[in-house]
């Protein structure tokens, strides 16, 4: 029995939690539950055995009619993301969509194993046809979940813009396999290799296929969906949105560039490298702006999608330079900040829900001192902060530094000035992101967990139970251990993209990488030994010499007691640089007067921040206007007047026979 | 297996010597200061003589602060060690841990336990700082990218020990010069020193990095300060070694640096918050003039 196959059939049995009783509610989403978790671990199981034997037959080679169902090393990467992602978000669900009871809890649990079995039928779809049904099952099914809390407003509205959008992205690329597609013997991604796409229709089917891609894994400009729909769907399911769906985007655009358009055009590169570039620091801009946990996160997301395809955008250029050993490094670094992205943004969005759980609020103006009332909690985020912000000794640094290996690698390649300067913008925008991510999370984890509670929401805060810590746990361990040893991610990766190019990357103590005549190692097994060593050394001098006391005391306050009100909001934390980016992110200051006696007392007032996103103001903004006064100017021709009608009809038929006389 | 763990022992040295100049050269920038203000100034074995007091005085803890606020002092200090170790320094020889990119992110996690702290302490002045730290930080952080870039393209390593400035070929180039002004820019917004922010002030509205460590006491704020002042013994051994473009040896040019530095915050006043964005672009500019030139 194929392991993968048996997975896909478990995930559909789970999917029957929808029409179970009523009454057996609860008994229904532990099966549901435990039906995801088994058949993501097997899904995860095979993958990953595959890409360690690639000769064992554990995947699918099968075909139903015109569907069939295949899998290739680029495919059982992404297989294994969403096995090991969706196993232990499955985990965590087990308790944690305990919340929905009596909330269609059945359908959430029974819709989630459909989720999965959509995205893993993506992953393995060996035709056009089947990846496009797939796909907008994945959509559909997405939907459904981000709108599962239906009765707020905001929800809905999220949801009907999520729908809207994807379906801009799938008709995008419909286009672009209906242009391959006719070029070639079949649509089966077999035949789809050989087509015969050249000239302008290529452009067309390359600018498609990114442009849908892109939506789905929330470049800017096309981002707008993404920090609605994935705080408003309930936590794990934006974990796995997050974690897993934006990366199928990633693995259809990689199918795409690779198999069937090709990477010989060098402004294929440059234009994917600059969207994902300028991505990047514009959402790790706005998400340091935002106030709401979910949304930060979801701005994160998009941010690390920007990282990413810049890493593939650089692969691309290399590739269009005919220095495929080069390449595979850029190609690696966008695979393995893949893979450590799905790891880290799955870890915190969990952690979002945890918190959600305990105070019952997004907003982490209201929080403070959470690391108090749930210290294991604490202790996961602290990880993920860690990693979001590429620590070193978590995952998120291994794809970092990957990520701008490759930019050098560029760059020493980038003999003409045009290129030098495209370089410099690269690390600019990569120093700016870093930097700014940084203060994200940062500001992030100090807010909500750290100081003194804000607000007495904060009160009732309580540890999480038993499976909700196990499933942040295993995403913990498994960001440590993918950042302190990093080889064996770093090699399968590198194996899966280069094959017989491959130049040496993972050694015995890291990452060695030496091509293009320059060389670089990164061993964090070796620096975190050396830390650990200096950290006891410097806790033996401590115990050793000094008196040790610790005394507890109250904070100089100018001779008051402090309060909490006299921490730094996050607002406040956030303020020079959103003044310093003042031009990019045009706040929006918006003071009212409540009561206001004198001019200097007696005063009450309330004052709120706006932060218009871009894109939907300069660009969405006045397509919309646009298009309502365009089909208000059209609404003159169509005003039910049936005599109209027939005038319209009679006009018609006169041009039809004017047309046929010519 | 043996070259690896002889290049770590070399690091470890290098370290060790790093860490115990570390103070003296704060000392020589301190009276430096001093002389040009026309005072007596303290002694240069001053910040020994602070570091001891310190480490002898109890721990005052604020009673909100959390196990981060002990931990964040320890990580800072650490991180400023293991960059000494990455640093070509004195000793010849290839060091197993070098990376440059490595090492920015080394001291990015310093900079991350320390803006977390900022904030365990639950007071207006720690947020203050910690919010200032990380504005600076977004600033700095491009140049820093930038001056690696650069050195990576001439020497085709990103690892520091290969990036030493090689005196034997053309080493005094325009792209040399504009990089080496550059990086003294960098260093003095890295660290904290005028015209960026203020090392001797205490006033609340100006200091940034004082700020965020105001509410240590005893062994906690001596680990601070010296990892602060290793912080900017590493940075002016890297300065000497790759970007200095004269042929005296290192110990000489770091001296040179501290008394440079001296002068220029004598002659500076800290500038506004928000100019340090112009600052900054100055050093960006330059750099990218350099990468062009070079």
């Amino acid at each position: 029995m194929n392991v993968l196959l048996g997975s896909l059939l478990v995930y559909l049995v789970g999917a029957l939690t929808i029409i179970w009783p009523k009454k057996l509610e609860l008994t229904a989403h532990y099966a549901g539950m435990l039906c995801a978790v088994a058949a993501s671990g097997m899904t995860a199981f095979s993958g990953i055995a595959y890409l360690i034997m690639p000769k064992s037959a554990l995947l699918i080679d099968a075909s139903w009619g015109s569907y069939s169902l295949i899998a290739d090393g680029w495919s059982g990467v992404f297989v294994s993301i969403t096995g090991i992602a969706g196993f232990f978000i499955s985990i965590y669900a087990l308790d944690y969509a305990k919340g929905y009871l009596g909330k269609r809890i059945r359908a959430l649990t029974g819709l989630w194993n459909l989720f999965l079995l959509s995205i893993t039928a993506v992953l393995l779809a060996g035709d056009a046809f089947t990846f496009i049904v797939a796909w907008e099952i994945m959509a559909l099914v997405s939907f459904l979940l981000v709108n599962h809390e239906a009765g707020n407003k905001d929800t809905v509205a999220a949801a009907y813009q999520y729908m809207v959008m994807t379906h801009l992205g799938t008709a995008a690329i419909l286009i672009a396999f209906y242009l391959l597609g006719s070029h070639s013997a079949s649509f089966s991604f077999a035949d789809m290799m050989h087509n015969n796409l050249d000239g302008i229709m290529r452009h067309i089917a390359f600018l498609c296929a990114f442009a849908g891609f892109a939506l789905k894994s929330g470049l800017m400009p096309l981002h707008i969906w993404l920090p609605n729909a994935h705080p408003a769907a309930p936590s794990h399911v934006s974990a796995l949105m997050s974690g897993v769906m934006l990366k199928v985007a990633l693995y259809g655009f990689g199918r795409f560039v690779f198999q069937f358009i090709g990477m010989d055009v060098f402004w294929y590169g440059l234009l994917v490298m600059l969207v994902g570039l300028v991505s990047a620091f514009l959402a790790v801009l706005y998400g340091t702006m935002e106030v709401d946990m979910k949304r930060i996160l979801a701005y994160s997301s998009v941010e690390n999608m920007g990282i990413i395809f810049a890493a593939f955008g650089c692969g691309m250029v290399l590739m269009s330079m005919n220095l495929a050993p080069l390449a595979v490094v850029a190609f690696t670094a966008a695979m393995v900040h893949a893979f450590s992205h799905s790891l880290m943004k799955g870890l915190m969005f969990m952690s979002a829900g945890a918190v959600m759980h305990a105070v019952g609020s997004k907003n982490i103006e209201k929080m403070g001192g959470l690391i108090k009332k749930m210290p294991y909690t604490a202790f996961f985020t602290l990880i993920g902060a860690m990693a979001l912000s590429s620590m070193p000794f978590t995952s998120g640094l291994i794809g970092e530094w990957l990520v701008l290996q490759s930019f050098i690698t560029l760059a020493q390649q980038a003999g003409t000035p045009e290129l030098r300067l495209l370089v410099i913008f690269a690390f600019i925008m990569l120093g700016l992101t870093g930097a700014a991510a940084l203060g994200c999370f940062v500001r992030l984890y100090g807010i909500a967990f750290l100081g003194r509670p804000r607000s007495h929401i904060v009160e009732n805060a309580h540890e999480q139970p038993f499976f909700m810590l196990l499933g942040m746990g295993i995403a913990a361990f498994l960001v440590v251990a993918a950042g302190v040893v990093p080889d064996p991610v770093v090699n399968v990766m590198q194996s899966v993209v280069a094959g017989p190019l491959s130049t040496p990357m993972g050694g015995a103590f890291g990452i060695i990488w030496g091509g293009s005549g320059h060389y670089a190692v990164y061993s964090p097994v070796l620096i975190l030994a050396l830390a650990i060593l200096l950290g006891i050394f410097i806790a033996a001098i401590f115990i050793g010499t000094t008196r040790g006391f610790v005394r507890r005391d109250v904070t100089w306050n100018c001779g008051t007691y402090p309060t909490s009100r006299q921490q730094y909001t996050a607002t406040g934390f956030s303020k020079p640089l959103r003044r310093a980016f003042g031009t990019i992110l045009n706040p929006q200051r918006h003071t009212e007067y409540l009561r206001k006696d004198h001019d200097y007392y007696g005063r009450k007032m309330k004052f709120y921040l706006e932060i218009p996103d871009l894109f939907t103001e300069k660009l969405y903004k006045p397509v919309q206007t646009w298009m309502i006064a365009s089909s208000s100017a059209f609404r003159h021709i169509q005003e039910g007047s049936v005599s109209l009608y027939i005038g319209y009809t009679m006009l018609a038929m006169i041009f039809v026979l004017i047309w046929g006389v010519l | 297996m043996g070259y690896i763990l002889e290049g770590l022992a070399l690091n470890i040295v290098q370290a060790l010597v790093l860490l115990a100049f570390a103070p003296l050269l704060a000392g020589i920038i301190s009276k430096v200061k001093a002389r040009l203000q026309k005072r007596q100034g303290a002694s240069v074995l001053q910040e020994y003589f602070d570091l001891r007091k310190w480490w002898r005085k109890p721990v005052i803890l604020t009673p909100y602060t959390s196990s981060i606020f002990i931990l964040a002092p320890i990580v800072y200090f650490m991180t400023s060690f293991l960059a000494a170790a990455m640093v070509p320094g004195f000793l010849a020889g290839q060091l197993t841990i070098s990376d440059a990119f490595v090492f920015v992110y080394i001291l990015a996690l310093g900079r991350f336990f320390m803006s977390l702290s900022s904030m365990d302490a639950a007071t207006a002045f720690g947020g203050m700082g910690g919010a200032r730290e990380i504005y600076i930080s977004v600033l700095v952080e491009p140049a820093v990218m930038l001056a690696i870039l650069i050195n990576s393209l001439r020497y085709h390593t990103t690892t520091l020990s290969g990036m030493v400035i090689d005196y034997d070929g053309a080493y005094f180039t325009v792209s040399a010069a504009l990089a080496c002004v550059a990086f003294f820019l960098v260093i003095l917004a890295e660290n904290c020193r005028l015209p960026v922010d203020n090392p001797d002030t205490h006033l609340e509205l100006t200091m940034i990095h004082e700020g965020m460590t105001l509410e240590y006491s005893g062994p906690l704020l001596a680990l601070i300060h010296l990892g602060s002042m290793l912080k900017m013994m590493v940075f002016l051994t890297l300065f000497g070694a790759l970007y200095l473009p004269l042929s005296v040896p290192l110990a000489v040019k770091i001296l040179c640096c501290a008394v440079l530095i001296g002068v220029v915050e004598i002659l500076n006043n800290k500038m506004r918050l928000f100019k340090v964005r112009v600052y900054m672009g100055a050093a960006i500019v330059l750099l990218l003039l350099a990468i062009i030139a070079e």
